[in-house]
């Protein structure tokens, strides 16, 4: 496990803080409630038209660590998601054309909570980077416990025309035990 | 052979008659019952060898990991001496877990609880306020380590067991070890992991995972149906067909102790890569043609180091894909066809520790040997994460399928249906197989699995 890798892939230089209100932070989180209702209502293949083709999406381990060591708490080198533009379509292309992707279908039943959103400027002025928090909720069938998926997505979007583009995706989990059978479902 | 011993469970049944032999069926709430689940942690959990890790996950002296066997937490710890141990992570004085974090480095574990403090080898150290003797006159310091299982190292992987006085790991290996050093003992330096493993829970009784590792080859053509109809079979052999039928021809070498694998036939594979008839072709040949999973060409002059002859023969032409070591391993050597018509193999190992009669954890290592360079360990790890474990797209199927069954198996009426496992292997071994075991030769069928259950039966019923 080398020093590079607990560092996140493809990280962006961060800036001065957006505002809350400002023109551009609106944007944003119009963007990212957009985002959540396409994942939600399992419009896979809309919210694939979202990903920009150098996308990076990851979700990284979490251990359990002594106060002193949080930095070792995230761990990159095996992860949970570990994805490009490339595998991300293929995902989908899984979930939506073929009749045998069981772990979804029938599907789950999800709520993806965006909320705390923070947006900084970056070293280019098309990207802006994104901290938000997330809590998704997952039933299935007809199971009573429901499977919550709780984390910090670390995002950076990239101006396309009206709307954005996904660059890059870390959610950082808060289990280090995942209390849900799968990530057959995007984050 | 071990005597039955008659146990009888709390509704009347007796344990023997879980697993009915003659018409081969198991009895479904052996998937759901708190009763066996409790027997099943002493008489299975307590005699078997347990996968914990692999050695490099804790390189250092002081390194450790925290792991289950069974439903006991343990600390793996290498020691100053060099050597890893694995020690109930339990404070002898009261109760207290000792390490509450998942992974670190110290020479001293301490339990926070009164200060009672271990060496990486279990050894007690001593107790906060040395002249009061605060551990008492009654037990000497020797008595008061932690409890040790003993351990073992097998290409690395660290196993370990309660039962200090029964079967070596090689005898519980049996004839299946010949077929296993194929994966773990076949090069210079050995495999690694290429971080800590992945976990979560599956709502599931850990046998629903147990049964399928024993070689489930079947359920590959319906449950992982995606794999033919836009995955990584989607282009290979009949022309774009659905049907994963054909890649499920082989060898299945299944084990008296449980143990079992899937070899699966290369000949389409290095066919495709070489353009050339597998029959025609050298050992050498076959090798340079479709190396074995994880391993470049420059690597190959290894294998003869460390395997013979008629090993090099069955890697060629059917090596062990996946397949399971009793009670809760997997693990999967597999060849896995790209996009540009090459071959990437990824080398997995997975653990499916019990949590209760309905709940296990996942626990997924994604191992490369220490050799590869770089570009072929980081190929590796992306393609082992979007197949396999967490969002792997094929597990992700299995993990999803395994709740249902242990579901099944809490009705009054579903408890008392059974598994069946009467798809029969009538075939023996090919011609000239030159490795040992219980062999069979054609479609994937139920005798891995059933020999799975047949030991399974023979421990919950050994007399204690």
């Amino acid at each position: 496990m080398s020093a590079a890798q607990q560092v996140a892939e493809n990280a962006p230089v961060i800036g001065n803080p957006i505002p809350v209100g400002a023109e551009v932070y609106n944007r944003i989180v119009g963007f990212l409630y957009q985002e959540a209702t396409l994942l939600d209502t399992i419009r896979l293949k809309e919210w694939g038209a979202t990903l920009a083709p150098d996308l990076v999406y990851t979700v990284p381990l979490r251990q359990t660590r002594p106060m002193s060591q949080q930095a070792q708490s995230v761990i990159r080198t095996v992860q949970h998601y570990h994805d490009n533009y490339r595998s991300i379509m293929g995902r989908i292309m899984r979930l939506t054309e073929t009749r045998s992707a069981w772990a979804e279908d029938p599907p789950s039943r999800t709520r993806r909570m965006v909320s705390n959103v923070q947006v900084f400027a970056t070293d280019r002025p098309d990207e802006f980077a994104v901290v938000s928090y997330l809590l998704l909720t997952r039933s299935r069938f007809d199971f009573p416990d429901m499977d919550v998926i709780s984390g910090e997505r670390n995002d950076l979007l990239r101006v396309d025309g009206e709307g954005f583009k996904l660059v890059r995706r870390e959610v950082i989990l808060d289990q280090a035990v995942l209390g849900t059978p799968n990530l057959a479902i995007f984050l | 052979m071990l005597t039955k011993a008659s146990y009888t469970l709390a509704d009347g049944t007796p344990l023997s008659d879980l697993v009915r032999v003659p018409t081969r069926e198991v009895q479904m709430r052996a998937l759901s019952d708190p009763e066996i689940y409790q027997l099943e942690m002493d008489r299975v959990f307590g005699k078997t060898w347990l996968l914990l890790g692999h050695e490099s996950e804790v390189p250092n002296s002081g390194d450790f990991v925290v792991r289950d066997m069974g439903s006991d937490s343990v600390i793996v710890a290498r020691a100053k001496d060099g050597n890893i141990h694995v020690s109930l992570n339990v404070c002898p004085h009261r109760g207290m877990r000792i390490s509450t974090v998942d992974a670190g480095n110290t020479q001293i574990h301490k339990c926070i609880y009164h200060g009672w403090a271990f060496k990486p080898s279990g050894e007690f150290i001593g107790a906060p306020v040395e002249k009061e003797c605060m551990h008492g006159k009654m037990m000497p310091k020797e008595d008061l380590g932690l409890p040790q299982a003993r351990v073992t190292l097998y290409g690395g992987i660290i196993f370990a067991t309660w039962d200090l006085e029964g079967p070596s790991f090689e005898e519980f290996l049996g004839d299946a070890k010949w077929y296993f050093d194929t994966l773990f003992e076949r090069s210079d330096k050995g495999l690694e992991v290429l971080g800590p493993p992945q976990r979560f829970i599956v709502r599931a009784n850990w046998k629903a995972a147990g049964e399928q590792s024993a070689a489930d080859g079947y359920h590959t053509l319906t449950l992982h149906r995606w794999l033919g109809e836009v995955g990584n079979y989607s282009k290979s052999g009949d022309g774009g067909s659905a049907d994963l039928s054909p890649e499920m021809y082989g060898v299945e070498v299944s084990s008296p102790h449980g143990h079992a694998l899937r070899c699966i036939d290369l000949g389409r594979k290095i066919k495709k890569l070489s353009g050339l008839d597998p029959a025609e072709l050298t050992v050498d040949q076959k090798l340079e043609a479709l190396p074995p999973p994880g391993m470049t060409r420059e690597m190959l002059p290894q294998l003869r180091k460390h395997l013979s002859e008629e090993q090099l023969e069955v890697m060629v032409s059917m090596p062990p894909q996946v397949g399971g070591i009793f009670p809760n391993v997997l693990f999967a050597f597999v060849y896995i066809p790209q996009a540009d018509g090459s071959v990437l193999g990824l080398t997995l190992l997975h653990a499916y520790v019990p949590k209760g009669p309905d709940q296990l954890e996942f626990v997924n290592w994604v191992l490369a040997e220490k050799d590869a360079p770089q570009e072929l360990k980081d190929r590796m790890l992306m393609q082992s994460i979007q197949l396999f474990g967490t969002s792997g797209m094929v597990e992700q199927d299995d993990s999803d399928t395994w709740p249902h069954m242990t579901l099944a198996a809490k009705g009054a009426r579903g408890r008392r249906s059974t598994l069946k496992y009467q798809a029969v292997y009538e075939t023996g071994a090919p011609a000239g197989w030159p490795g040992p075991g219980i062999v069979n030769e054609g479609f994937t069928k139920d005798d891995t699995q059933w020999h799975w259950w047949l030991y399974w039966n023979e421990l919950m019923n050994a007399k204690a």
